[in-house]
């Protein structure tokens, strides 16, 4: 029995990891999953960096900016595995809402949510209001780029006409109560969270802004990779066995009471019960808004790494002003994505999975076209 | 003598730790290598603006302390920083990451600060982190004997009264049973009394 030391961030999208260190898929694959619970993006960094961690579950950005050197340090990762797609949903603090509700747009569609908030912020610089502040948990992430994405749509520039901070996820409630953010763009199950507390209002689910989003992978040390192959190889299959059967819809249930252990998420499994079905309550009253792909954990071929989502994450970056684009940092980006090392370590053959055309399925504003990412920053730069 | 030549007593030191008491044994270590400008930041609330606030050189922040993100944050240049943060060490100093992520603690420095002034701040910050972990351990440990005794002592205290036995007596059984059961004495003391709370 092959020991692995994975750190984890306790959110919903750990699944995966969690029921293969639980359930006997490591163990069938003669490795036994030490889980360690970790409280920042950076320690998972530092942590695999150092080979404290032989792996984690890692915001798929993070893996991306980690390395390209971006931020910090040069970390070379590797993602040989996709732990899910979506999950996330942006939480509006209620007089916000309310505020947006009163310019008219219709607020149940994507666009007119983001025009909403691009009317209210205006007229309130108009007023000489403060800026409004919204926050993500991390500035590399899948979050960041969704809020940036609707603020953009909504004709907004994110960098001047709002303050994006950073609020790690056990703040986000109090934050939001006390004023301190307007909103916040989070994963599961925090959106869930606030609204339980009654001090916010989902305005958008993740797959309303982007359909079929990366967001977290199983990073583990590029020298890991090379030094044991075999090894990462049984580790994928351990997560594909157990990404398949945390998706089955009969076994969420079961996946949700595992999850809502204190040495996990610590929450009541109803509430995780209900994301993993892709059911959220929008307010505290109720209001629920149903998604089937709200958190995606294994079906259509999410669990394979895809090179385009590295394309459109670092095609991201540029937008942000993280990076400057070139070809080279697009070619570097894409290799994180290991298909390859999933495809051998599943013994399939290659198949190109996710949806043709945009990898993303962007609902709104300038589609990805991940052949050509300068045509789509040229693009999204122009609107 | 070393430090003496490369302290710089003017750099501005912010110490982000929960734990006040590990938060003042840092202080006072630097306060004393002559280090004037130390503060120590408990409350989260608004760590950004008050990080920005105080402007300083060099952020020291416990490894347990979900604000590491935040102050990553101003990796990122934008109208927000004033002078952009990174991390202290670069590709050549991985000894010096590994110890410090191991100590428990991680230190940022305004860019272009050079390594050499800082170096001893990081130093010293990893040898206490050091020393409180080794701190707790003891405590931990002199609480969890002091706890086993107390449990000894209960049983030993059951045994003379029920059985008459003299306090030596009542040691050599727990002793003999500890050794036959292949347990520790204390299992067996604690045994012991939960048999006797049950007959009461």
């Amino acid at each position: 029995m092959r020991r692995l030391a994975i750190g984890f961030i306790p959110l919903t999208d750990a699944a995966v990891l969690v029921a293969a260190a639980k359930l006997g898929f490591a163990a069938a694959e003669g490795l036994e999953l030490d889980l360690h619970r970790e409280v920042s993006w950076a320690n998972i960094r530092d942590k695999v960096n150092v080979g404290l961690l032989d792996g984690a579950h890692m915001l798929a950005p993070l893996a991306i900016a980690s390395s390209l050197g971006l931020g910090h340090v040069r970390v070379p990762l590797v993602a040989p595995f996709a732990l899910n797609l979506n999950g996330s949903a942006i939480t509006l603090a209620h007089p916000i809402y309310e505020a947006m509700e009163a310019t008219g747009h219709n607020l149940s569609s994507g666009l007119g949510v983001a025009q909403a908030l691009g009317q209210m912020v205006r007229a309130r610089a108009a007023q000489g209001l403060e800026p409004l502040t919204f926050s993500t948990v991390y500035s590399f992430s899948t979050h960041t780029y969704m809020l940036r994405h609707v603020l953009a749509a909504g004709g907004l520039d994110p960098d001047r006409d709002v303050r994006l901070v950073v609020v790690p996820p056990p703040f986000t409630v109090e934050s939001l109560r006390s004023g301190l953010i307007h909103g916040f763009c989070v994963g599961s199950p925090w959106n869930a969270v606030a609204v339980e507390a009654g001090v916010g209002r989902i305005a958008l689910l993740g797959p309303e802004i982007f359909g079929w989003a990366p967001e977290k992978v199983l990073g583990v040390h590029a020298r890991f990779a090379e030094a044991e192959p075999d090894v990462l190889r049984r580790l994928v299959r351990a997560l594909h066995a157990a990404a398949r059967w945390s998706e089955t819809a009969a076994n969420h249930v079961e996946l949700a009471q595992l999850l809502s252990s204190p040495e996990f998420l610590g929450l009541p499994a109803e509430t995780l019960g209900r994301i993993l079905q892709g059911r959220l309550d929008t307010t505290q009253a109720g209001l629920p808004r149903e998604n089937r792909d709200f958190l995606v954990l294994h079906r259509d071929g999410a669990s394979r790494p895809d090179a385009r989502h590295a394309a459109w994450i670092y095609a991201q970056m540029v937008r942000a002003g993280q990076t400057a684009f070139s070809a080279a940092g697009a070619a570097e980006a894409g290799a994180v994505y290991r298909a390859d090392v999933y495809d051998a370590a599943l013994g399939t053959a290659p198949v190109s999975s996710g949806p043709a055309g945009d990898p993303v399925n962007t609902r709104f504003g300038e589609p990805f076209t991940p052949d050509d990412i300068d045509d789509y920053l040229r693009r999204v730069r122009s609107t | 003598m070393r430090q003496d030549l490369t302290n710089d007593p003017g750099l501005k030191i912010v110490i982000v730790d929960a734990s006040p008491l590990r938060a003042a044994i840092l202080e006072a270590g630097l306060r004393e290598a002559g280090y004037v400008h130390v503060m120590r930041l408990a409350e989260h609330t608004n760590l950004l603006a008050r990080l920005h606030a105080i402007d300083p050189d060099v952020i020291l922040i416990d490894l347990e302390d979900p604000s590491r993100d935040v102050v990553e944050q101003m990796f990122q240049v934008s109208r927000e920083v004033k002078r952009p943060v990174a991390m202290f060490v670069d590709q050549s100093d991985s000894s010096t990451i590994e110890a410090a992520i191991e100590a428990g603690v991680s230190a940022y420095i305004v860019d272009g600060l050079k390594k050499e002034r800082v170096r001893p701040i990081v130093d010293m910050t990893i040898s206490r982190f050091r020393a409180f972990s080794r701190l707790r351990d003891e405590l931990e440990q002199t609480r969890t004997a002091l706890e086993e005794r107390k449990t000894l002592d209960r049983a030993k205290g059951i045994l003379m009264k029920m059985k008459g036995f003299d306090e030596e007596a009542a040691y050599a059984l727990l002793r003999r049973t500890a050794m036959n059961e292949k347990k520790r004495m204390v299992d067996i003391a604690q045994s012991v009394i939960t048999a006797a709370d049950l007959f009461k």
